[in-house]
C-alpha cells in the first residue's frame, strides 16, 4: 500500500482522461460555435447597416437639404457606435449622427467596406440615394462587434468552468464505486492468514473482476494441492522412516544383548543391512521429493533407450550376478529409438524397474530387457522371471510404500512410484503384465509417438 | 510367555524376534495380518506385538475382528503411527497398549510383563506363591529367601505356574506356551520341565494331576 503513490492508479488515469476529453471536446465545439456565431453575427450586422442606410436614404433624403449640419439623438447603447453620414454629391457633409467624424467614413461610396479612422475601425456601407445626389454612409464600429463576440465566446466557455470540477467529483466517485470490487478483494486477500487457501467468493463481482477471481480461485487450489502433496510427503516419508529406524535400534540392541558370537555377528549384519536400507530410502524419498512438484518440467532432448536400456543394465549387472540372476538386453533392431528426454531421468526410470525385478526374482533366472519401436513410438520392456504379481495387485503397483507381500525383499516401495512419475513426465504410460502365462512380470514402458509429443 | 510378533518389516520382525527371545520370551513372527489371525485362532499367546499398516489385513482390522470375536489376549501395538486420533483410534479397537516406533527392546519386553500379570489378574511385578519368589524383570527365582538357578525353559515354566496359582495346566497348554513355532519339542519335555523344578524347589510344589496336567496350589494365607 505504501506504494501506491508510486504507482500508476486506474482511479487517477481514468479521471484525468475523462476530464481532458471532456475539455477538448468543449472547447472545440465551442471555437466552432465562435466562429459560427462571429460569421452570422457580421452578416446580421452587415444587413442591419446596409438596412439602415436604405431607410435614412429614404427618409431623410429630401429634407437633407434643409438641415445644415444635424446630429440626430441617442436611440440606444449600442447606437454610440453606429454613425451615420450625408454626404452632398459625395464631397459636402450635410447630415450626420453626433458620433460620426468629419471626415468621410470611408473613401468607397458603394457597398460595404472598412475603414480606419482615427484609430477606429469601422464597418462602413456606402450608398446612393435614387436620383444620384447623396451619399449616405452607415458606420459601425468594430469593437462593438467584438465585444459582442467576445460576450458569445465568454458565454460559451464560463459553464465549462463550474462544470469540470462537479464532473471531475461525479467521475471520481463514479470510479470508485466501480473499483470498489477491486478493493474489496485487495483487502481480502491482503488480510488472508497464510494458509487460508479457500476459494474466494465470487458474489457479485463484475465481468472486469470475476475472471480475476476465478484465476486466483485456481492458483489458490493448486497452491493448496502442492501444499497437500508435500504434507501427506513429509508425513509418509516421516512414517516411513520409523520402521527402518526402529528396525536398526533394535538389531543394535540385540547385538549388545547377544549370547555368543554368531548371533552377534547376524545381528550386526543386519545393522548393515538396516543402514543400507535406510540409505537407499532416503536415497529414494529424495529423488521422488526433487520429481514431485507438479511444475517439474524435464528437458527434452533426444534421448536413444537402447543405450539407457545398455546403460541402466550395466548399473544393475553386479548386484544381479550376486544374486545368479541374469540380465539380457536384446541387440537394437532397426534404426535406434529415440524419444525426446531427459535421460538421466529415463535412467533413473529403467534403474528402478530393473531393481525391482532383480530384488524379487529368485536365483537362476533371467530378466530381459528389449526396446521396441512401433507406430512412430517407442517402448521400453523390462520381463523378470520372479513370482509375478496377482492381477487384482497389479493396479497397487507404483502407489507409494507399497511393498508386496511375502517376499523377504527390503523394498522401499518407492521404486515403482519413481518410475511412474518420470513417466508420466514424459507422457509415457507403464503397464504391468506377466510375462509368460503364470510366470514373472513384464514392466512396458510405452513413449507416444513423436507426433503427439506437442504438449 | 509366548509372545506372537505381528510385522511386515523382515529387518524389524526379526530384531524383535531375536531381542525379546533374549529376554526370554517365547516369540512367533508373523509377517501379514491374515496368518496372524490364523495364529491367534490356534495358539494361547499372553500377548500380542502389532504393527498396523500389514499387507492383506491391517493391524486394526485384525485386532478390531479379534476383540468382537471376545479374545482377552493383550495387545501391543507398535506402529509408526504417531498422531494422536491413530493413538485413540487404537485403544479405542482393543488395544492395551500403544508404542510408536522406534522402541527399546527392554522397554517393550517390560511393557509386555506388565500386560501379561495385568491379564492375569497379578498386579505385582513381583510374583510371590508361598515361600517362593519370582522376579519375572530379572528373571531370577528364590525359594525360602534363597536364590535358586533355573534354566531359561525352567524358568519359564515356573513363571507359568505362578501366573495361574490353583488352575490345572494341561501339557499341550504348558508346550503351547513354551515353545515358539519351529522350535523343537521333545515329548516328555514338559515332565523334565517339571521334574527339575520339584528337584531344584521342592518335591511337593508342583501337583500332578493325573490324566490332566499339573497345578501350582494355592498356599493357604496367600490370597
Amino acid at each position: 500500500m505504501a506504494r501506491t503513490g508510486t504507482r500508476r492508479s486506474i482511479r487517477r488515469e481514468l479521471l484525468v482522461v475523462l476530464l481532458a476529453a471532456v475539455a477538448v471536446t468543449w472547447i472545440a465545439t465551442a471555437i466552432v460555435s465562435y466562429v459560427d456565431a462571429r460569421h452570422e453575427l457580421d452578416e446580421l450586422l452587415d444587413a442591419h447597416l446596409a438596412q439602415s442606410a436604405s431607410l435614412l436614404v429614404a427618409q431623410a433624403g429630401h429634407e437633407a437639404e434643409e438641415i445644415d449640419v444635424e446630429h440626430s439623438p441617442q436611440l440606444h447603447r449600442y447606437g454610440r457606435r453606429v454613425a451615420f453620414q450625408f454626404w452632398e454629391n459625395g464631397t459636402a457633409l450635410r447630415l450626420h449622427s453626433a458620433n460620426a467624424p468629419n471626415a468621410r467614413l470611408s473613401s468607397k461610396l458603394e457597398g460595404f467596406s472598412d475603414a480606419d479612422i482615427e484609430g477606429q475601425h469601422w464597418r462602413v456601407f456606402s450608398g446612393w440615394d435614387a436620383d444620384r445626389r447623396y451619399v449616405v454612409q452607415v458606420g459601425e464600429r468594430r469593437d462593438a462587434r467584438d465585444e459582442i463576440v467576445a460576450k458569445i465566446a465568454k458565454n460559451l466557455l464560463w459553464p465549462l468552468g463550474v462544470a469540470l470540477p462537479a464532473l471531475g467529483l461525479l467521475i471520481w466517485l463514479g470510479i470508485n464505486r466501480a473499483t470498489r470490487p477491486l478493493r474489496l478483494l485487495n483487502r481480502e486477500v491482503g488480510q488472508r492468514a497464510p494458509d487460508n487457501l479457500a476459494a474466494l467468493e465470487l458474489g457479485d463481482a463484475p465481468a472486469e473482476v470475476a475472471p480475476l477471481v476465478v484465476s486466483l480461485n485456481r492458483l489458490f487450489a493448486r497452491v493448496a494441492t502442492s501444499m497437500e502433496n508435500e504434507r501427506r510427503f513429509t508425513a509418509d516419508a516421516a512414517h516411513e522412516l520409523r520402521t527402518p529406524l526402529a528396525a536398526l535400534r533394535a538389531q543394535a540392541q540385540v547385538a549388545r544383548g547377544a549370547g555368543d558370537a554368531g548371533e552377534r555377528a547376524r545381528a550386526l549384519d543386519n545393522v548393515i543391512a538396516g543402514c543400507d536400507r535406510a540409505a537407499h530410502l532416503i536415497d529414494q524419498l529424495m529423488t521422488l521429493a526433487r520429481l514431485e512438484p507438479e511444475s517439474f518440467r524435464a528437458q527434452r532432448e533426444p534421448c536413444d533407450l537402447q543405450e539407457i536400456a545398455r546403460f541402466a543394465a550395466g548399473e544393475l549387472a553386479p548386484a544381479a550376478l550376486a544374486k545368479a540372476i541374469e540380465i539380457e538386453l536384446a541387440p537394437a533392431s532397426g534404426p535406434p529409438a529415440a524419444v525426446p528426454g531427459d535421460a538421466r531421468l529415463l535412467r533413473i526410470l529403467l534403474r528402478n524397474l530393473l531393481d525391482n525385478a532383480v530384488r524379487y526374482s529368485p536365483p537362476h533366472t533371467t530378466i530381459r530387457v528389449r526396446v521396441d519401436r512401433r507406430d512412430g513410438g517407442a517402448s521400453i520392456i523390462v520381463a523378470d522371471e520372479g513370482p509375478g504379481v496377482a492381477a487384482e495387485e497389479r493396479g497397487r503397483l507404483g502407489q507409494r510404500f507399497h511393498r508386496l507381500l511375502g517376499t523377504q525383499a527390503t523394498g522401499t516401495g518407492l521404486g515403482l512410484s519413481i518410475a511412474q512419475r518420470i513417466a508420466q513426465i514424459h507422457g509415457a504410460t507403464i503397464d504391468f503384465a506377466e510375462t509368460a502365462p503364470g510366470v514373472g512380470l513384464a514392466v512396458t514402458v510405452a513413449f507416444a509417438p513423436a507426433a503427439d509429443e506437442g504438449a | 510367555m509366548r509372545i506372537l510378533v505381528v510385522e511386515d518389516d523382515p529387518l524389524l520382525g526379526d530384531a524383535l524376534q531375536a531381542g525379546l527371545k533374549q529376554r526370554g520370551f517365547g516369540v512367533d513372527w508373523i509377517k501379514d495380518g491374515v496368518a496372524a489371525e490364523l495364529a491367534l485362532r490356534s495358539e494361547a499367546f499372553a500377548a500380542v506385538v502389532l504393527d498396523l499398516g500389514l499387507p492383506r489385513l491391517d493391524g486394526l482390522q485384525l485386532l478390531g475382528k479379534e476383540r468382537a470375536k471376545g479374545s482377552k489376549v493383550p495387545v501391543l501395538v507398535l506402529t509408526a503411527r504417531d498422531a494422536v486420533e491413530d493413538r485413540v483410534r487404537g485403544f479405542d479397537t482393543g488395544a492395551d497398549d500403544y508404542v510408536v516406533k522406534p522402541v527399546d527392546l527392554d522397554e517393550l519386553a517390560a511393557r509386555l510383563r506388565a500386560l501379561v500379570r495385568r491379564s492375569c489378574g497379578e498386579p505385582a511385578p513381583i510374583l510371590e506363591q508361598g515361600e517362593l519368589r519370582l522376579d519375572p524383570a530379572a528373571r531370577t527365582v528364590a525359594w525360602r529367601g534363597l536364590p535358586v538357578e533355573l534354566q531359561a525353559k525352567e524358568f519359564n515354566l515356573l513363571h507359568e505356574f505362578m501366573l495361574n496359582v490353583g488352575r490345572v495346566l494341561s501339557r499341550e497348554q504348558l508346550e503351547g506356551r513354551l515353545y515358539a513355532w519351529g522350535e523343537e519339542v521333545e515329548s516328555n519335555a514338559v515332565e523334565v520341565h517339571v521334574h527339575h523344578l520339584r528337584r531344584k524347589l521342592a518335591p511337593e510344589l508342583i501337583r500332578t494331576v493325573r490324566g490332566v496336567g499339573y497345578v501350582l496350589p494355592r498356599e493357604p494365607g496367600n490370597g
